[in-house]
């Protein structure tokens, strides 16, 4: 996180990792349909000619803080969500991608098959984090699994199961209809807003009350669903994690 | 790890905080064309500034009428004083703001944004205003030499719109600049993103070779301990073991007293093991000395014929023994060799002791000596008119009857300690070690060693040694 007083702004950064082709940067592009134009930018996406990501996909969301009351000038939060390159040979640029990221979406694949590949790409990150030296404890992660709607997939059963064996909380999605896409990013926003909140008390620099910023958010990107609503698609995990662990 | 530093690049300065300027991703000259062509079109003047207030691009003709107020002292001195105020207006608020000129003109002054930041301004005008059909009185009243009828003419003359349209194709100017300042932004952090990703992979193969040294290195300190190992160990055993042979021989030969046969065939025994002992340490002093470097050889020119005669009469006993025949075949004509008597003498014998061991009873083992013209490696003769005449070599073939060598083993035999046969109940004896030094021998006499097939059955090895290229004072002078 970036914090620039003298433009009023704070910078976030979110990233969706996982294995190749678990739907990372579909992610992102239904992330950037089901958004209003107001506040997002344009996609970004660095790729190659066969449609695989060679850096990585950048979408950028800028949303103002203004203090109800007017107390206050308003500040602008920028979220920028980046996907990395899922194939094993770009291991370099996943690393950069991955510095100074406030928060992952890790995006895996839901089929049966994929099952290896999800934990290669799970202990991947970790080595990468450790590596980085970001603390692999505090990182708000959520994990999504994608691709629901194709068969040979984990059942409901069997993901709710895993859900409540792990901290992190899961998400189901289907991102290439766009389903589960909004959840995954508001499971994530919430759980990296709550933790920079506790640590750099961010609520009172934006004028704003904590609980009232992923609302707002939602209301700026055109969402017509309650975040409550959205965050309530959670399975297992906890999303409050890090404001019971750090306050 | 201590080398597994963090990335020393960082993505961050270019898509998270980092601050696109218009002048970093757009090309002035294109840019310059865009609002040109803009002009052209739409016949209202443009000016791009950066958000440091540099004129970027500047598509804007003098107009008649400012022309004309020019030429006056007033007239320039309020015309001076509007341009100024433009080009420091700010954007405002909202990011459009309209300034008032005093001829009835009106300038447009928005802001343009990327990345919901503010990067420039686009300065729109002088235009007049739709409604606007006469002179204004601050106009007429500028300067005293201002011709009224003349001013109307000129201010018809200047580009007129309505707002609403300039809004409209300003907008459109935007979003065309929007669109190449994304191209540009995008291009620009691919190409960073690339630089950023090469030098961390860079880094890594660098980390990586390091670790490779260090093993070399260490691998290497090890090989040269194992050497000097075994050069102290073979030394320190060889010289308890000449005392043994030294006493059993002088047993054996009645010093201390005459022996019964029982006891001199015991005697016997430990002096017989004890220099196989021997041989077996001369061996491995040999070869450590040989992988250290270390060998002293004694170089001097030679004839091959007299080491080969000796070693078959040397080993002449041994094949009669086991019933081999031994024969030596020397053609005519060999060259004089530059090399170390002993050593080629201890090759050869090593060679034909081997072959008679593997060759069963009523077999043949030929040592033969030629010379041979180099043929080079088939195709690969480039400059043989410069090499030919140094490629005459003696050539000494050990051809058996035994019991052949396995193809895949053929290369193998030369390490040391190896044997083609490594089970503890082998058929022949030995440790392994005689082939390898054999090799090494060869090729301290810049030879080399290779296995043939003798048809039907058994094995030739071929040691080939280069004839000496003679120095230039041995070279005969021709009067």
């Amino acid at each position: 996180m970036q914090i620039n007083f003298g433009g009023r702004e704070i910078a976030v950064k979110l990233v969706y990792y996982g294995p190749a082709l678990s739907g990372k940067t579909t992610n992102l592009r239904a992330l950037h349909q089901l958004t209003t134009d107001q506040s997002r930018g344009r996609l970004m996406t660095l790729e190659t000619k066969d449609d695989r990501t060679l850096f990585f996909d950048m979408l950028p969301l800028t949303l103002r803080a203004e203090s109800p009351t007017g107390s206050s000038p308003g500040m602008s939060l920028r979220i920028k969500i980046f996907t990395v390159p899922g194939q094993v040979l770009h291991a370099s640029t996943r690393r950069l991608v991955l510095q100074g990221a406030d928060g992952v979406a890790f995006i895996a694949d839901s089929q049966v098959s994929e099952t290896e590949h999800n934990a290669a790409s799970f202990l991947d990150l970790r080595r990468n984090l450790t590596e980085l030296s970001m603390n692999v404890k505090s990182l708000p992660v959520v994990i999504q699994f994608n691709k629901r709607d194709l068969p040979r997939v984990r059942t409901d059963e069997e993901l709710a199961s895993l859900a409540t064996r792990g901290k992190e909380p899961v998400f189901k999605a289907s991102a290439v209809n766009g389903q589960g896409v909004l959840e995954t990013f508001f499971g994530l926003l919430h759980m990296t807003w709550t933790k920079l909140d506790t640590e750099h008390h961010l609520a009172q620099m934006l004028g704003i009350e904590s609980k009232d910023l992923v609302p707002m958010a939602a209301r700026q990107l055109g969402l017509k669903t309650d975040v409550a609503t959205l965050l309530s698609a959670c399975v297992g995990g906890n999303l409050d994690r890090h404001r019971q662990v750090t306050s | 790890m201590s080398t597994d530093a963090p990335p020393n690049v960082s993505i961050e300065d270019l898509v998270l905080d980092g601050r696109v300027r218009i002048e970093d991703m757009v090309d002035r000259e294109g840019l310059d064309e865009l609002c040109k062509s803009f002009v052209t079109l739409f016949g209202i003047p443009v000016r791009i500034y950066s958000s440091d207030g540099a004129l970027l691009a500047d598509a804007a003709h003098e107009q008649e009428l400012c022309a004309y107020l020019g030429g006056m002292p007033d007239g320039r001195k309020a015309c001076a004083a509007i341009v100024g105020g433009v080009r420091a207006q700010d954007a405002g608020e909202s990011g459009d703001v309209s300034r008032p000129c005093f001829t009835g003109a009106t300038y447009r002054v928005m802001a343009l944004e990327y990345d919901g930041r503010r990067v420039g301004r686009l300065i729109v005008g002088p235009f007049v205003p739709g409604s606007l059909s006469e002179p204004p009185p601050t106009l007429l009243s500028v300067d005293k030499m201002i011709d009224p009828e003349k001013a109307k003419a000129l201010l018809a003359k200047m580009p007129r719109a309505k707002a609403e349209t300039i809004t409209r194709i300003a907008g459109h100017l935007k979003s065309a600049l929007d669109l190449i300042l994304f191209s540009g932004h995008k291009a620009h952090v691919t190409s960073k993103m690339h630089l950023a990703s090469v030098r961390e992979s860079y880094r890594q193969l660098e980390e990586k070779t390091a670790r490779l040294q260090e093993a070399f290195d260490r691998l290497k300190e090890l090989d040269k301990l194992k050497s000097n190992f075994l050069a102290t160990v073979s030394h320190e055993l060889r010289t308890p073991l000449t005392s043994i042979i030294g006493y059993s021989e002088m047993l054996s030969e009645g010093l201390a007293g005459e022996l019964r046969s029982e006891q001199r065939e015991f005697v016997k025994t430990i002096h017989d093991k004890g220099e196989q002992l021997l041989s077996l340490i001369m061996g491995l002093l040999d070869l450590s000395k040989l992988e250290s470097g270390t060998m002293r050889m004694q170089v001097r020119g030679l004839r091959i014929e007299p080491v080969l005669d000796e070693v078959v009469s040397t080993l002449t006993p041994t094949a009669r023994k086991k019933g081999v025949n031994l024969q030596l075949d020397v053609g005519a004509g060999l060259c004089e060799l530059k090399g170390d008597p002993e050593r080629l003498r201890q090759v050869f014998l090593n060679l034909v002791e081997n072959a008679i061991k593997f060759t069963p009873s009523a077999g043949f083992v030929t040592l033969g000596a030629r010379m041979v013209e180099d043929a080079g490696d088939g195709d690969d003769d480039e400059g043989l008119s410069l090499l030919a005449p140094t490629r005459a070599m003696l050539e000494v073939r050990v051809s058996d009857t035994g019991i052949g060598i396995p193809g895949r083993e053929k290369l193998k035999v030369f390490d040391a300690f190896y044997q083609v046969d490594g089970s503890s109940t082998r058929e022949y004896g030995g440790t392994g070690l005689g082939l390898s030094i054999v090799k090494r021998l060869v090729e301290a006499h810049s030879g080399s060693i290779r296995i043939e097939d003798n048809a039907p059955r058994g094995t030739v090895f071929v040691v080939s040694i280069p004839q000496p290229t003679p120095t230039v004072a041995e070279t005969p002078r021709v009067a």
